[in-house]
């Protein structure tokens, strides 16, 4: 259980959230143009890393919106939350 | 069809709490993001949409409750139908915006007493201790694992709604932790 700063309700608990999986994959720009082996890697392959990684998470209890976190995974702190469209913080 | 005797709930009262059923009620659910938007929503209700987030605005018997960055909810007992047709025929045909009946679909249930966030405390992960020194908070969580929002109208005084098909199972629940008060 860990609490996240929502940037829309601020800080919930875990359990309000549901989480997205990676975020910043990036949709080719011609699906049609692809080998079978790169669409499957864009659909399905994920990183799925041991320490600091970006996430997509959303307040499903909540405002219903989606937002981005980073947040190590080896001991759920959070790093960063911002909206969505938004660039990652550099620091 | 819509069963009107479901929930089946009754005032009840424990120590310092109060329950009570407020039904029925017209709510209204409201999405937009223009400017022009607010202002109809203005003159037609003579209510200013809450901007800032978990926040309520109170006029006469209308209440708006912000739910979202671009989502209100809307009730009370001075919305007639003429109030809805406006709404109707200013935001939902000129494209402005979303005005949804959602009446039927949430049910009021008022909470009122020295223990109301006790009670509350008792199923929900969200943190009352700010939100019950303030007034015309609203919060959207989870109580006994069901979607609710919480509006904190009053000192000690809650309006709970929550979905129609959950609201009996919350009822016996919430009627369950007060009789442990």
């Amino acid at each position: 259980m860990f609490i996240i700063t929502c940037p829309f309700c601020g800080e919930r608990d875990q359990s309000e959230f549901s989480a997205g999986g990676e975020a910043h994959i990036v949709r080719p720009k011609q699906p049609t143009e692809l080998s079978d082996d790169e669409w499957a890697d864009f659909l399905f392959m994920r990183k799925n890393i041991k320490g600091v990684q970006f996430e997509r998470w959303n307040h499903a209890h909540g405002c219903r919106k989606w937002f981005n976190v980073i947040r190590d995974t080896s001991n759920d702190k959070i790093h960063a939350v911002y909206k969505m469209g938004e660039k990652p913080p550099t620091k | 069809m819509l069963n009107i005797n479901y929930p089946k709930i009754e005032k009840k009262e424990f120590p310092n709490l109060q329950l009570n059923l407020v039904e029925p009620i017209i709510k209204l659910n409201l999405r937009g993001k223009s400017r022009e938007f607010f202002t109809k929503i203005g003159k037609i209700l003579s209510i200013m949409l809450p901007t800032e987030a978990n926040s309520s605005a109170t006029i006469k018997n209308i209440s708006a409750l912000w739910l979202s960055p671009d989502e209100w909810m809307v009730y009370g007992r001075d919305i007639d139908k003429n109030l809805k047709l406006s709404l109707d025929s200013e935001i939902s045909k000129l494209n402005l915006g979303s005005v949804t009946d959602v009446s039927d679909q949430w049910v009021l249930i008022n909470l009122k007493g020295k223990n109301v966030f006790e009670v509350l405390s008792k199923g929900s992960p969200f943190d009352f201790n700010k939100f019950k020194n303030t007034n015309n908070v609203v919060v959207q969580t989870l109580l006994n694992h069901i979607d609710v929002i919480l509006h904190h109208n009053d000192t000690n005084n809650v309006n709970l709604f929550v979905r129609k098909s959950f609201s009996e199972h919350l009822w016996l629940w919430i009627n369950d932790s007060s009789s442990f008060l």
